[in-house]
């Protein structure tokens, strides 16, 4: 998607540069795909959506032609659960993630390989655990974890991102299922950093809210824009552990990719968002913009 | 007598027909979408078109370019919730100066404030200066590339 677009566009790229030593090469990149999810009005996953359902805006360009339509080809998912571990947030949601755990390797999909846990609490993310993660206890883990009072959210964040985007794979959907109630006292990135980070590396944020008050908080409204950015989904923690599991497996299967001509060439962010053309109860889950980079050629 | 009548019915069914001329459907295609600021109401119409737009800050209102066979409107919704679908055709009348869009099976049409209304010919005549400049900018940026790397080797 140019919802992984911007997998799309930076590939290319890429591409362009491990040549460059030799000779110069020049891609036109001038399609845009997008990846995305459709719930219908009680928040269920609508499996069989048409192209004549949505348009897209791209900017504020409306595209209704599109080059393809299809489902998405992934064979995979790839998770990193990063966990607020500081003392006050601890104790409300072990016993859920827990379950989380323990329903993703019981529903399969998720190789064991693919499958980390971070936490943070301190300055600092610490890896709990990478792709051994079934064989922990998560009581014992956690308590390796020292207790304090720093959040750093952000920086966390974008750590995870990045270990999300190692595998540079079309085929992988990646998660970053946050445990946090999106607060953040200490990093060194910003709110928008976390949120770039996502984006550059084809990361859906699917955020459970731990937080006291969860229609009120700054941080809900944080955690909200994280899902809603990254096409990802947000939970209040009370939603439960099944309704988070079958939202991610649920994407996982029933994602389209759409193609389109890219509208226009300015260099930037370009945002994009997929709205109903007849139903309007229907609501489009998919990154919202990508990258276009300003040296692209023509 | 005959002429008394004719004219007591002439008279009688012009308003109807006058209403009814106000209310024909009229159709158009919604080729762009942007959320942006909303019109205070009572600055609505003519102090856009006399470009003393009063805007609410703060609150976003849907924004859409309607375009015609003749005339392009701009118009903007009266609240962050004035949604339409993006179908290819959209079905619309005008009232008081607002464009009244129905929804679907909606009670109720949705009411737009006219931003700014521009002939076709005009709008597209614009669209393709804009499209070229932005052809040059991109032309612009690929030179620039191809003289970095000329430099580089």
């Amino acid at each position: 998607m140019l919802t992984f677009c911007g997998a799309m566009v930076c590939g290319a790229f890429a591409e362009t540069a491990a040549i460059a030593s030799d000779a110069t090469f020049r891609a036109d990149v001038s399609e845009v795909r997008v990846s995305f999810s459709t719930t219908d009005e009680n928040d269920r996953v609508v499996d069989t959506v048409l192209p004549s359902d949505f348009a897209i805006v791209d900017q504020d360009m409306v595209v209704r032609d599109f080059r393809s339509f299809i489902r998405s080809e992934y064979s995979q998912l790839d998770v990193v659960v990063l966990v607020d571990t500081s003392e006050s947030i601890t104790p409300r949601f072990q016993q859920e993630l827990a379950k989380v755990l323990e329903i993703i390797h019981r529903t399969g999909g998720v190789p064991e390989e693919s499958f980390s846990i971070v936490s943070f609490n301190d300055v600092k993310p610490v890896v709990v655990c990478e792709g051994n993660c079934g064989k922990l206890k998560l009581d014992e883990q956690f308590l390796i974890v020292k207790s304090g009072g720093l959040t750093p959210l952000y920086d966390s964040m974008v750590f995870a991102s990045r270990m999300l985007g190692r595998v540079d794979d079309q085929h992988t959907r990646k998660i970053l299922v946050l445990f946090s109630d999106g607060a953040d006292t200490i990093s060194l990135k910003s709110f928008t950093e976390a949120m770039d980070s996502a984006l550059e590396n084809d990361v859906a944020i699917y955020s459970v809210d731990v937080s006291r008050e969860p229609h009120a908080a700054r941080g809900t409204m944080a955690l909200r824009s994280f899902s809603a950015n990254t096409g990802g989904r947000y939970f209040p923690v009370e939603a439960g552990t099944g309704k988070i599991i079958d939202a991610i497996l649920e994407d996982f299967h029933a994602t389209y990719t759409v193609a389109y001509k890219l509208p226009n060439r300015a260099a930037g962010f370009h945002q994009v968002r997929i709205l109903p053309t007849h139903n309007l109860s229907l609501q489009f889950h998919c990154r919202h913009g990508y990258y276009y980079p300003s040296n692209s050629g023509n | 007598m005959r002429r008394f009548l004719l004219l007591v019915t002439i008279l009688a069914i012009l308003p109807i027909m006058l209403l009814a001329e106000n209310r024909t459907q009229e159709e158009g295609t919604i080729v762009r979408m942007r959320m942006t600021d909303c019109i205070a109401p009572h600055r609505a119409f003519m102090s856009t078109m006399s470009g003393a737009a009063g805007q609410l800050p703060g609150e976003l209102c849907p924004e859409y370019v309607l375009v015609t066979d003749k005339v392009v409107y701009v118009i903007i919704g009266k609240s962050s919730d004035q949604i339409v679908p993006l179908a290819e055709t959209t079905r619309f009348h005008f009232q008081n100066n607002e464009v009244l869009i129905r929804v679907d099976d909606a009670r109720k049409e949705s009411h737009f404030h006219v931003k700014e209304m521009t002939l076709r010919p005009q709008w597209e005549r614009y669209q393709q200066f804009a499209e070229a400049a932005e052809a040059m900018t991109a032309a612009h940026h690929h030179l620039e590339g191809a003289t970095l790397v000329n430099a580089q080797q």
